[in-house]
């Protein structure tokens, strides 16, 4: 039974990870219409600012983690003012390759730095074991699935109560009609690769913990998209819920099947989901068009 | 089709003028076997529409089938088509989820495939040797071995022509107005006129897996020795690139496209040694070329190298969305 829980607890908070990839992929998606193949090079370039901030530059974690994250957000705003805006309103193949090559020179310009591929690094966070009787957590799981938690609230918030946040929203129901409404819809996009990137990079300090910094993090990444396909595509809860459903359900595999078959269980769901409730989950997508 | 041939034969001269028989042969071997799986990416991606990000996975179930059916002996004529029906059957399955979702689904659904056909490339050592790899025998059948560069090239080329011409006959036949029908307007143009969407589209990514299986079986052979990370999503990408940059929406495009992508890394390195000192030594170096070029081919000709021409004719921004 405690082992159980050990292993649920670690299950959600890789499956947290997960749902924050998924909730940065399906907020770009949802709101620039554009399919991001580089979510995970965001996700490994913020976990490399944080780790040069840090023990580069020497900054305290409290300082780098934050400028990090805003480093990130101020490359994806730029990202999309300079070269994503173009993919708006193009199939979905020229933002697939738009991204999947910013991707890769994300990923060979952190290559170059030679400090970056030839070591992995840890973010100082407390590495220690919290002890409730006889279970036995790690801190740092716990601390991933609070922060994450309380990443929600503050996306909930900032979605129902704010002038930016329901801009935003119209924007992703209907750019035609927001844009009537004088809901600047070009600074919404923006807006949105902005967050899509902090969030990637907020997903990428919380993994720093469980696996390291190192060049290949970003691989992560496509776990967040059986996580997106199981929340629906459109939905922002759904897509964290999904991925950490996901994270549950591969730790549980990692328990019964066996080794090497947790690792493909995510994408035999995906494709399951797909085949099984086709309608159900493409409900919203279909309501949509 | 005379048009291409010709100018095939031109560049092909060329290459043998500089860079040598063996070497040009070698190269148009491979540019002729990428056009092959770039064929089945013009069905999927350019006629009917969709989208994929599984072919890597699909060229490689035919390079394996090839690879362990010809070391068991089988001749090609048995393995070949056993490499391109598994192929296809692959192509059938990775798309059978999203086949009444269509859009970004396919790409999910293929994306899945492609990673699950990987992890079983990994994992099943007693079949595939995992990680380490296969060596693959030369092609042989009865007392013919296809082994010089210049043999290589025909077998390949002659495929290519082969394949070619099938895609021509259907798309100018039934299933290739059905695919146009169902990548212009779904609803009005294609059900309307009782095509089977689901069926329609199946059927594309049927043939788009069995051309892939058919690059497959040859590379193999070419390449001498596989294993799984070969054909990772990097090569599902490479493939994709190829299509776009030649143009989608023309067989020729396969053609062209297989030309720049193969010709790529060779043009890349020339730059490394332009580029000052301290750069060109780094190993990331060839990795942000390979992304700035994508970058650079999207941005600068979103419709690919041979829409240029007929661009008065294809509507630019109407692309295939759903």
């Amino acid at each position: 039974m405690l082992s159980l829980i050990q292993v649920l607890t670690s299950g959600i908070a890789i499956g947290c990870v997960y749902g924050l990839v998924a909730l940065s992929f399906v907020l770009i998606y949802k709101a620039t219409e554009t399919v991001s193949f580089m979510q995970g090079e965001l996700l490994m370039v913020g976990a490399f600012a944080a780790v040069a901030l840090n023990t580069g530059a020497g900054w305290p974690l409290w300082l780098a983690a934050p400028a990090a994250v805003a480093g990130l957000a101020v490359l994806g705003a730029v990202l999309e003012r300079v070269v994503l805006r173009r993919a708006i309103g193009q199939p979905h193949l020229v933002a697939v390759l738009l991204t999947f090559g910013l991707g890769l020179m994300l990923r060979g310009g952190v290559t170059s730095v030679p400090a970056a591929s030839h070591d992995i690094y840890r973010l100082p966070f407390a590495d220690s074991v919290l002890q409730f009787g006889a279970l036995a957590l790690s801190l740092s799981h716990v601390l991933v699935i609070v922060a994450t938690v309380a990443l929600a609230g503050v996306l909930v918030i900032f979605f129902r109560y704010t002038r930016a946040g329901l801009a935003l929203r119209a924007c992703s129901e209907n750019a035609r009609v927001a844009a009537l409404m004088g809901v600047p819809v070009a600074s919404m996009h923006t807006l949105a690769w902005a967050l899509g990137a902090a969030l990637a990079a907020i997903a990428g300090l919380l993994l720093a913990p469980i696996t390291f910094v190192h060049l290949n993090m970003g691989l992560i990444a496509l776990k967040a998209f059986p996580a997106a396909v199981l929340g629906g595509l459109t939905s922002l809860p759904g897509a964290l819920l999904g991925g950490v459903f996901l994270g549950v359900v591969e730790s549980l595999a990692g328990l019964v099947l066996p080794e090497g078959a947790k690792d493909v269980v995510p994408y035999v769901l995906l494709m399951l989901a797909l085949l099984l409730f086709p309608d159900g989950m493409a409900a919203g997508w279909r309501r949509r068009r | 089709m005379l048009r291409p041939l010709l100018l095939i034969a031109a560049i092909l001269a060329l290459a043998v003028g500089v860079l040598g028989a063996d070497y040009a042969f070698g190269q148009a071997t491979l540019v002729a076997t990428y056009a092959i799986a770039g064929l089945g990416l013009v069905i999927i991606v350019g006629q009917a529409g969709q989208i994929t990000l599984g072919q890597g996975a699909l060229v490689a179930l035919g390079a394996y089938t090839e690879t362990l059916l010809a070391m068991r002996g089988v001749p090609p004529v048995l393995s070949v088509p056993a490499a391109m029906a598994l192929g296809a059957a692959g192509g059938a399955l990775a798309s059978l989820p999203a086949r009444r979702l269509g859009g970004l689904y396919f790409a999910m659904s293929t994306l899945a495939f492609a990673l699950i056909v990987e992890e079983m490339l990994v994992r099943w050592t007693a079949l595939t040797r995992g990680g380490a790899g296969l060596s693959v025998p030369t092609m042989t059948w009865g007392g013919l071995r296809v082994d010089a560069p210049l043999e290589q090239m025909v077998v390949s080329l002659a495929a290519l022509l082969l394949a070619w011409l099938a895609c021509r006959r259907l798309l100018a036949g039934r299933s290739g107005r059905a695919w146009r029908a169902v990548r212009e307007d779904e609803i009005a143009a294609a059900e309307a006129c009782g095509i089977d969407v689901a069926a329609t589209k199946l059927r594309a990514f049927a043939i788009g897996g069995g051309l892939a299986g058919l690059g497959g079986a040859l590379y193999t052979h070419w390449i001498g020795f596989i294993s799984p990370e070969q054909f990772g999503l990097m090569f599902s990408f490479e493939l994709l690139m190829l299509v776009f940059i030649g143009g989608a929406r023309h067989l020729s495009g396969a053609l062209w496209g297989a030309l720049v992508v193969v010709s790529l890394p060779q043009v890349i390195a020339l730059l490394r040694d332009v580029l000052p000192g301290q750069w060109s030594r780094s190993a990331g170096l060839e990795t942000v070329l390979f992304g700035a070029v994508i970058v650079a081919v999207v941005l600068l000709r979103p419709q690919g190298l041979a829409a240029e021409a007929r661009a008065g004719q294809t509507q630019v921004r109407k692309g295939n969305r759903d």
